[in-house]
């Protein structure tokens, strides 16, 4: 089960950060989220994409200035995480057209909901892209007309 | 007027300080109240937003909970989409607005507008509480079943969520599962699949109902390898790895403890496990889930050895992450497949020399997994040559992990010895300290190898090359303990090793700055053994420890005076300095399991610092010989060391021999006088000799100083007063032994008698103290809940002279589920000092399999008779769940 996902760029500053868990405090969480980054981001290029932190997994990947970290539960696949992490990374891209830092600053709204398209409750629920995207197309749609 | 969002985000990546961030979020904050309070509808979306980067950023947020409940409630869907956002994010926490949010989202989960459910069901999924998802749970169900497959899915993830907050509608969503899982749609059949493991998770019974899936996932799990190219959920040329590995992981439970269910899956495994490359991230990550199925189920050796040979193909890889779980799945496998493992032993041991600490970590523990009688010697050697690349921190679990193999599995002796040296002289400042007590011992029980492992180490010493202070300190105990051998044998040998060779480099070493304080302890020591294994050189020796006397280090400077002083005293340095008996390594073992034992050497060590396992080894060795029966239970460490120098001295027949540990004995006696009511002349001597300013604690520092030829630190006294006083000592000591003697008997025999007699009574003492600690060892259980029973046991004795109560903690788990975090907490009335050690853990692993164990001392601090009482707090956490309790113990029966 996924317990986290976080995207931070290589400052260390969230850019999204979702949680499954209940339980933390906003001091908890900023601290967890420091802690967590300035391991991640410490870490060289040849060591693998997995850390474990307290009693989690964390699975992180970098892509370009941005870190995507989702921690994860003993059970789950680290691999299928690196996969899904990439999958996230590919409809935010083909959703932005050539993703970056500030198009998820400026639209945090679409991020969190292609994330909730991809993943509830700590689960995986879709990885088609196409799928993933039509209700935000609609969206967009909608409030095009509106205007 | 408050900005746009997009002005905010701006303004804020315009700061150059933290500080002015949380300037300007401040101001933005004030402004975002104030609208919210004129109910200033038009911007409430917009004023939501920008709450939710406030959050992001780590402020407080919480003044917008309640206008996101306003903003589901309207009826665009723009609005809604803003709020629900809101909600999943800002109000996570606050119980109270979710559940006031209830029955907005009841209306929201019927709307005809499927993007509005949707919104609706992914806020349940996320935030959802127990009661929330408890009242909506036929909404959820009627969900589950509606023609999108949109909806279908989220349904299915809230109702996940459904089981594992409210366990008792796992009912209503079991007979679900089939529909779900017969649909063509990947999303709805992966969180279907989800759906069954968590209501298996649950439910574990069900697991017999689900087998019944198994031929289908099966068919499901072929079709997607045979597919080939699908478009539609093609990732990166696989199709679908995700439902593929999730179909994997409920096989795995399916599977296991099922033998019928696992020949089921026996081939569409092998066909996974075979057909897959290992190049690409996709692939591998459905080959590891694979792996993991076959090695949990029921499959047949064949496969099994498969799965291995798979998980090593992936060490051989050069994908690190994949190194990284297969070492995981690896470490897991090693009880269960160790044949198989061990044929691997290449491929693991050249992880050792990753680039990534991670994956040399998880090697090197399993080497040590792999590590028997026959492989010892070359995997001992793999692990050395890592040892000078590492870096500093893996040196030491290097070093640990040589350490166990040399004390586990050993081929010979000599193998042993050659080992620790190199150990020692390549890693000595990253070991564990009981190296130490391990090569003295191994050194004591072959007296063949003495002389060999006595010149490799003494010419490493002359070569100068290896300073590090384990290793002098090692090594200078062991040249001074069997300095007498080495000569005479070199001599033989016709080896150039002579005593003043050995005493120049002593010298040298002990004026060296690089040479610890704590090492030096150990070199004079060698040089005052070494005075009675050799004769002749006591001049020299003497010169050398001369001018330690005045040493700023207090520990250093007594021991220099004590040692100064017992060349005067010729007959009694002999038999103090008397080499140490064998160290039967097996039989202490066996004492230290009986716990109690190993609760007083904790104490020692505790008290005597860096020279413990000298100390240790010795008390040990005394009392295998002696052949006492663990007096430990009763006797105060200090006593005991007493004790046990007494006995060990006893051996030697000179009656001044005699006189002086006599004295140490009656001062023991005295000190113990409370206790063991022996009141006669010589005790009364000894108090009054405790009477004088310190005398009991010099009496002790000075018996244990001479005794063991390690002194006990001394509390800041000037030398020259430290010197006279011991001197004063020295002489109290004999002129009270004489009168002693003569008050008595002058008559030799009568007084050996006599000292029979009182050993007698002595051991009738301890005798008794064992049967009474027998009837007070009896366990009580202080708790018992949730499969979780802590037993303490209970026994009288005494701390550094105080009366004190040690006790036994032990902590089990008979329920089905992990205990983490455990945690204890003791608290003791005022008149008690308590002393907790650490636990031997923090996890318990479930149905007994397993147990925590510490160790507690009660301290008496006040003259007064005392009903023992505890109040313990117990933390922990189970099924996820954090429990604190308080919990009184008043019925101990003790009163101390």
């Amino acid at each position: 089960m996924i317990k986290f996902i976080l995207i931070v760029n290589k400052l260390g500053q969230t850019r999204l950060a979702q949680y499954y868990t209940t339980g933390l405090s906003i001091n908890k969480r900023v601290a967890l989220e420091n802690e967590i980054t300035r391991r991640c981001l410490s870490r060289k290029d040849k060591e693998c994409s997995f850390l474990e932190f307290r009693d989690l997994k964390v699975i992180y990947r970098r892509y370009a200035s941005l870190f995507f970290l989702v921690g994860v539960d003993e059970e789950e696949n680290e691999l299928g995480i690196l996969e899904f992490i990439h999958c996230l990374v590919e409809t935010l891209d083909r959703y932005f057209e050539n993703v970056c830092e500030l198009d998820l600053m400026f639209n945090i709204d679409k991020a969190y909901m292609i994330l909730d398209e991809m993943a509830l409750n700590g689960n995986i629920i879709e990885t088609n892209k196409k799928n993933i995207i039509a209700p935000l197309h609609i969206i967009d749609q909608v409030s095009k007309k509106l205007k | 007027m408050s900005m746009q969002v997009r002005d905010l985000i701006k303004a804020v990546r315009g700061c150059k300080t933290q500080q002015k961030i949380r300037e300007v979020i401040t101001r933005e904050s004030a402004l975002i109240r104030n609208s919210f309070r004129k109910e200033d509808k038009i911007n409430r979306p917009r004023n939501i937003y920008k709450l939710i980067y406030i959050h992001m950023l780590g402020f407080p947020s919480e003044f917008g909970q309640l206008e996101c409940l306003k903003l589901i409630a309207s009826p665009s869907y723009i609005g809604k989409r803003i709020g629900y956002l809101g909600l999943s994010i800002l109000v996570k926490e606050n119980q109270e607005v979710l559940f006031m949010s209830t029955n907005i989202i009841r209306n929201d989960l019927s709307s005809e507008d499927r993007y509005i459910v949707g919104l609706a069901l992914a806020a349940l999924g996320n935030i959802g509480s127990s009661e929330m998802l408890r009242d909506l749970a036929p909404e959820i169900e009627k969900l589950m079943e509606s023609e999108s497959s949109y909806l279908k899915k989220k349904a299915t993830l809230v109702a996940i969520r459904t089981i594992r907050l409210v366990p008792e509608s796992v009912d209503r969503f079991i007979g679900k599962v089939r529909t779900l899982i017969g649909e063509k749609n990947h999303g709805v059949v992966l969180t279907g699949l989800q759906l069954v493991l968590s209501i298996v998770k649950t439910e574990p019974e069900t697991i017999v109902k689900f087998r019944k899936l198994v031929p289908g996932l099966v068919r499901m799990l072929k079709s997607l390898i045979n597919s080939g190219y699908s478009s539609e959920y093609d990732f990166r040329g696989t199709a679908d790895p995700f439902l593929q590995y999730n179909i994997l992981r409920l096989l795995r439970y399916l599977g296991e403890g099922s033998k019928k269910s696992s020949k089921l899956m026996a081939d569409i495994l092998t066909q996974v496990g075979t057909s897959g490359g290992i190049t690409k991230n996709v692939e591998i990550a459905i080959l590891y889930e694979a792996v993991l199925t076959i090695l949990s189920i029921e499959s047949d050796s064949k496969l099994r050895v498969t799965a291995i040979n798979t998980l090593s193909r992936f060490l051989s890889g050069r994908h690190n992450n994949s190194k990284y779980v297969a070492l995981n799945t690896l470490l897991k496998a090693v009880n269960t497949e160790p044949k198989s493992l061990k044929r691997h032993r290449k491929v693991i041991v050249e992880c050792l020399k990753d680039q990534d600490i991670s994956i040399r970590r998880r090697a090197l523990d399993l080497v040590f997994g792999i590590m028997d009688k026959q492989n010892v010697e070359s995997l001992t050697q793999e692990l050395l040559d890592c040892l000078p690349k590492a870096e500093n921190e893996f040196r030491y679990d290097i070093t640990a992990k040589i350490c166990t193999a040399i004390e586990k599995f050993p081929p010979n002796d000599k193998w042993q010895i050659d080992t620790l040296i190199k150990v020692l002289t390549i890693g000595g400042q990253y070991i564990r300290d009981d190296v130490s007590s391990m090569m003295t011992s191994v050194i004591g029980r072959n007296p063949d190898l003495q002389y060999y492992t006595l010149k490799k180490l003494f010419n490493i010493l002359l070569n100068d090359r290896y300073r590090n202070q384990t290793f002098l300190q090692v090594s200078s105990w062991v040249i001074g303990e069997y300095g007498d051998i080495l000569m005479q044998k070199s001599e033989k040998d016709g080896e150039l090793i002579t005593t003043t060779q050995a005493l120049d480099l002593f010298q040298i070493l002990l004026e060296s700055s690089r040479t610890t304080d704590g090492t030096k302890y150990y070199i004079l020591t060698a040089l005052i053994k070494f005075s009675t294994r050799i004769e002749g050189h006591d001049e020299l020796i003497k010169k050398i420890i001369k001018p330690y006397r005045e040493h700023v280090n207090v520990e250093l400077q007594q021991r220099a005076c004590e040692f100064f002083l017992l060349f005067d005293y010729s007959e009694i340095r002999d038999p103090i300095l008397d080499r140490m008996p064998v160290f039967v390594e097996k039989e202490i073992e066996l004492e230290i399991e009986e716990e109690i034992s190993e609760n007083n050497n904790k104490g020692i060590n505790y008290n005597l610092q860096e020279n413990t396992h000298t100390i240790q080894n010795q008390i040990n060795n005394i009392q295998n010989i002696q052949n006492i029966p663990n007096v430990q239970n009763t006797q105060n460490t200090e006593m005991n060391e007493l004790l046990m120098l007494n006995t060990d001295t006893k051996k030697t027949q000179t009656q001044n021999k005699q006189d002086s540990l006599n004295f140490l004995k009656e001062i023991f006696n005295g000190s113990s006088s409370s206790n063991t009511n022996n009141m006669n002349n010589m005790n009364n001597n000894v108090n009054n000799n405790m009477n004088n300013n310190g005398g009991q604690d010099l009496g002790l520092d000075l018996g244990l100083g001479l005794g063991l030829g390690l002194g006990l630190g001394m509390n800041n006294q000037s030398q020259r007063q430290n010197q006279n006083q011991n001197k004063m000592q020295m002489q109290k000591q004999q002129n009270q032994n004489q009168t002693i003697n003569q008050n008595k008997n002058q008559n030799q025999n009568q007084r050996q008698v006599q000292n029979q007699s009182q050993n007698k009574s002595q051991n009738q003492n301890q005798n008794q103290n064992q049967n009474q600690s027998k009837v007070q060892n009896q366990p009580i259980i202080v708790y018992e809940k949730n499969g979780m029973k802590i037993e303490m046991n209970f026994k009288v004795g005494n701390i550094r002279g105080a009366p004190a109560v040690m006790s036994i903690i032990k902590t089990t788990n008979s329920s089905p589920l992990l205990i983490s975090n455990y945690l204890l907490q003791v608290a003791v009335p005022k008149t008690l000092k308590a002393q907790l050690s650490q636990p031997s853990g923090q996890n318990i692993p479930p149905n007994g399999n397993g147990s925590i164990n510490q160790q507690l001392q009660i301290i008496k601090m006040v003259n007064q008779k005392t009903q023992l009482a505890i109040l313990l707090r117990i933390n922990y956490v189970i099924n996820g769940q954090k429990i604190v309790e308080n919990k009184e113990v008043s019925n101990i029966p003790i009163i101390f």
